[in-house]
């Protein structure tokens, strides 16, 4: 594969282009899906190859995928991705430039503890299958899935400043569901919830105790069906880790996303509220926030020793002491901004293009158990397993309703309450931020599918969290 | 690709112990992404993809091949067929699609090739030049698709449909106040768009934004909903209209079938054969896509249900997936709609929309792209962006007034491949929408 990468950075003429550069995305997935207690889906694919080229000509940038490997295709795939940037040159006020960086070579290849692609098949749905008929519909349960998606991804990059990089990743996305009903109404709870996705393979099954859980689901969407709803205006909420995540991504991690500043997004994903001039100045969060992007992390999704322009991994401080202090960037617009790059560039698929993403996107744990947090909180209510999420185009005001909230009375869970839902300005509400769990309570959460760009690019992500506590918070919203 | 099938169908002939379904499908996209009125980056993408699944009795098993060559379709037909037996049933499974008719053929213009490059960038740089005159950069994108897909499964059913939608997004952005508006052009013939006519409705609408920007306070208001925001609400209420929420409990119309949900002047009807839409020849599975009654002056008449859930739930099958909606007109028109509005306001589009609960249809989501105040009968004011908190059901209860033409709307459906549906919607004047917070920000 190196050797076609070569022959293909090669097809251009590199003493016309500022930058180029090649990459190539092998990838297998495999989608198992179970739907009250019986199989309804088993697929797979292998070996999906996809290859992209960029060029950088006359300050506009020009790209071409395919999965067709054939030299006719790849004669074909340069032609084109250098005649797009001449074209879209003629539609240009400020090129695009970027200072080089030093070339280098990176290789590095995850083993899962279980590799989900060698392991029997049968074993699988003997698994699947056993949580399935646990969760099947049943009392006041009436619907149920299981799924999970595996995927191992081979990725190769080559630039035209000599960077070379090869890498292979394994990452899974375990999910049980259950939905109840009286006749009249609906209640869902999910294990672990929405950001369940990690670095790894089968044994996220075991690591995310999905068989200790089952019942537990069961009972909880069973009883939201005759669970109160808040009633108070404010209240002072605790943030489950599996939810803070979403919390984190929608609202301090697209925000931050430093494409958006210049209205790359501004056709689908949006803009947001921060301006250049925040940068060391805007107070972000209280002093208990720290927010950094960690691509050097091998226990997330996000990590990687080169990016897709060829940027080395990097740990960035985002918001420090609550302040905000760096983006997340690409060479072309951290180079607008004076800063140095993130490591930030990203595509789903070599035939994608590259765009500013999140990685492993983390708040810094402080101290204390969730335990010691719920002891010390004497009214409020803990709020976890996330059901709705939107966020503006700006990133400045959120909504979230999670599957269940857990009502706090002096230090002790008393009750449910269910759809709980809030709202707020991200400036208030991370400075509303008074407490976070300590690093017993820290871990990764992800998603395989944050979308962006367009054609739309599904990402691979993981945020690093542990609870935390927020005060006076508005719950008030009223359907 | 026909080559794949045939050499696929070849081998699946020594295993007549299988039913089969075989989709091919390629994607081709040029796709021209712009900011602050210049390139952001031009894309040429192609893409095919072979998926088979493969059913003994009730049992199945799926797989994809990227790059179909004979060794990788071999080796995948062994992996499945190795493997199909060991896999548990799904009781649910009666049969594959048989519905054999073809829907009429038309000519497919490919759009890639009729419209380069070079016309894109030139259309743009007229678009942003007249902008530039109010000081407003334009922001955006312009796409033309061309995609094939071909149908083949065990009981004899062979489609063929062929589409290529084209895109124009433009939204203008004012350089200091970051006020922005949005003008759309979408559909298959690009005889339709108007150069010139576009350029000044997105001119006209440049120019509304030179009042003061304000706030308004969480409330009921009265609101004008642009075609863009009823349709999109009309969208996510057509997730209660499939067959597969209903079997999972989630459908608001669930025994509502004959009921009048709406009032009498709201009509939705699903429609593949409306000229200035994207056309669909076949649902997923093949079934061929008629026109489809879904909402008739008021009345819920039919759920989108394909084979599968067509068994299992007893439903009438069809090949409709909600891709080509009109929303019947109504009698008034704009003007007469805004000026019956004392205070209230105007919504161009909406973003991040989520579920709260779909069985109820609340929902909560954002006013973007040009949010209004109307006073006294005339746009007053911009008002930074809004956020609802709602349930479609209350919206379509509450709309007291359709405007008398209707306006084809693109869609993008940005998810596993880049399509492009259309919606046909009027303006709809709407009492009482529940307007939950302010986001402080344009």
């Amino acid at each position: 594969m190196e050797d076609l990468i070569k022959r293909t950075l090669e097809k251009i003429d590199l003493s016309r282009v500022e930058f180029a550069d090649v990459r190539v995305t092998r990838t297998d997935n495999e989608d198992i899906y179970f739907m009250n207690g019986f199989l309804r889906g088993y697929g797979s694919s292998r070996d999906s190859v996809a290859i992209g080229v960029r060029v950088l000509l006359n300050g506009c940038w020009g790209f071409a995928g395919t999965s067709d490997l054939s030299e006719a295709s790849l004669d074909r795939l340069v032609r084109t991705a250098v005649s797009n940037a001449e074209q879209g040159g003629k539609f240009t006020r400020e090129p695009v430039t970027f200072p080089a960086l030093p070339p280098l070579r990176a290789s590095y290849h995850f083993q899962p503890e279980i590799d989900p692609f060698s392991m029997a098949k049968e074993e699988k749905i003997d698994f699947l299958g056993g949580l399935a008929t646990r969760i099947k519909p049943q009392g006041k349960i009436v619907h149920s899935i299981v799924m999970a998606q595996f995927q191992k991804q081979q990725r190769y990059y080559l630039n035209s400043e000599g960077t070379w990089s090869h890498t292979t990743f394994y990452n899974t996305l375990p999910m049980m569901e259950v939905i109840a009903s009286d006749g009249n109404q609906i209640q869902s709870r999910t294990w672990p919830g929405h950001m369940s996705a990690g670095r790894g393979g089968f044994e996220l099954f075991h690591r995310q105790a999905f068989e200790a859980n089952c019942d537990r689901i069961i009972k909880e969407a069973t009883d939201l069906l005759s669970a109160p709803v808040i009633t108070e205006d404010r209240a002072d909420i605790i943030i489950g880790a599996g939810h803070l995540a979403l919390q984190l991504h929608e609202s301090v991690g697209h925000a931050t996303e430093a494409d958006r500043i210049f209205g790359m997004e501004i056709s689908y994903a949006g803009k947001t509220f921060i301006k250049p001039s925040m940068l060391g100045k805007f107070q972000y969060g209280s002093p208990q926030v720290n927010i950094y992007s960690d691509s050097t992390d091998p226990r997330g999704m996000g990590f990687h020793p080169v990016d897709d322009e060829g940027v080395p991994g990097r740990r960035v401080d985002i918001i420090r002491d609550g302040i905000l202090v760096n983006q997340q960037t690409s060479r072309h617009i951290a180079h607008m901004l004076g800063l140095e790059p993130s490591s930030n560039m990203k595509a789903s698929f070599a035939d994608d293009f590259p765009l500013v993403r999140m990685t492993n996107f983390c708040l810094a744990p402080g101290s204390g158990s969730l335990e010691q947090l719920i002891q010390d909180t004497e009214h409020g209510y803990l709020l976890d397993f996330t059901k709705t999420w939107s966020g503006d185009d700006n990133r400045n005001n959120f909504q979230f309703t999670t599957e269940i909230g857990y009502k706090i009375e002096n230090g002790r869970i008393t009750g449910i309450v269910k759809e709980p839902t809030y709202f707020g300005i991200t400036q208030d509400f991370w400075n509303a931020c008074d407490r976070v769990c300590g690093e017993e309570e820290w871990g990764f959460h992800g998603t395989f599918s944050c979308g962006k760009g367009e054609p739309g690019q599904p990402m691979l992500l993981s945020h690093g969290v542990a609870p935390a506590r927020f005060k006076n918070i508005n719950v008030s919203v009223k359907i | 690709m026909q080559d794949s099938i045939a050499y696929l169908q070849k081998l699946l002939a020594s295993h007549p112990e299988l039913q089969y379904e075989i989709r091919e499908k390629t994607w081709a996209t040029d796709f021209l992404r712009f900011y602050h009125s210049q390139t952001n980056y031009n894309i040429s993408k192609l893409s095919t993809q072979l998926s088979v699944d493969i059913y003994k009795g009730k049992k199945s098993f799926s797989f994809q091949v990227d790059d179909p060559q004979p060794a990788k379709l071999e080796a995948a037909l062994r992996d499945a067929v190795g493997v199909v037996d060991k896999l548990p049933e799904d009781p649910d499974f009666v049969d594959l699609e048989s519905d054999l008719t073809l829907a009429p053929q038309r000519p497919v213009t490919n759009n890639i090739e009729a419209i380069p490059l070079a016309s894109k960038t030139g259309i743009l740089s007229r678009l942003a030049a007249a902008a530039s005159m109010y000081d407003f950069d334009i922001f955006g994108t312009f796409i033309c698709n061309h995609q094939t897909q071909r149908l083949v499964n065990s009981n004899g059913l062979d489609k063929s449909s062929e589409v290529s939608p084209i895109y124009l997004e433009v939204k203008a952005v004012h350089n200091k106040s970051q006020v922005t508006v949005l003008e759309t052009f979408g559909g298959e013939d690009f005889s339709f768009f108007d150069e010139q006519d576009f350029s000044e409705r997105l001119i006209r609408k440049i120019k509304s934004c030179s009042a003061d920007i304000v706030d308004v306070e969480p409330g009921h208001y009265d609101v004008i909903l642009a075609p863009r925001c009823l349709a999109e609400f009309v969208q996510y209420l057509c997730y209660g209209m499939s067959a597969r929420s209903l079997d999972n409990h989630s459908s608001f119309f669930e025994g509502k079938v004959g009921q009048q949900v709406f009032p009498a002047f709201i009509s939705i009807t699903d429609d593949p054969t409306d000229p200035q839409l994207i056309r669909r020849a076949y649902g997923s599975d093949g079934h061929i896509y008629r026109p489809l009654k879904l909402i008739e002056q008021g009345v819920f008449r039919n759920f989108i249900c394909n084979n599968y859930y067509s068994h299992k739930t007893g439903l009438p099958k069809n090949g409709n997936t909600a891709s080509c909606l009109r929303i019947d007109a109504g009698s008034k028109t704009l003007e007469q709609m805004t000026g019956s509005v004392q205070k209230g306001l105007y919504i161009s589009s909406l973003h991040y929309m989520n579920f709260i609960n779909p069985r109820e249809t609340s929902l909560t989501g954002l006013t973007r792209d040009g949010t209004f105040l109307i006073e006294d009968g005339k746009i007053s004011k911009v008002v930074n962006n809004l956020r609802f908190t709602e349930r479609i059901e209350r919206i379509l209860n509450n709309v007291l007034e359709l405007e008398n033409r209707c306006y084809t709307i693109p869609f993008s459906e940005n998810y596993e491949l880049f399509d492009i549906d259309t919606i046909k919607a009027p303006h709809a004047l709407v009492r009482d929408f529940n307007i939950s917070s302010s986001t402080h920000t344009i």
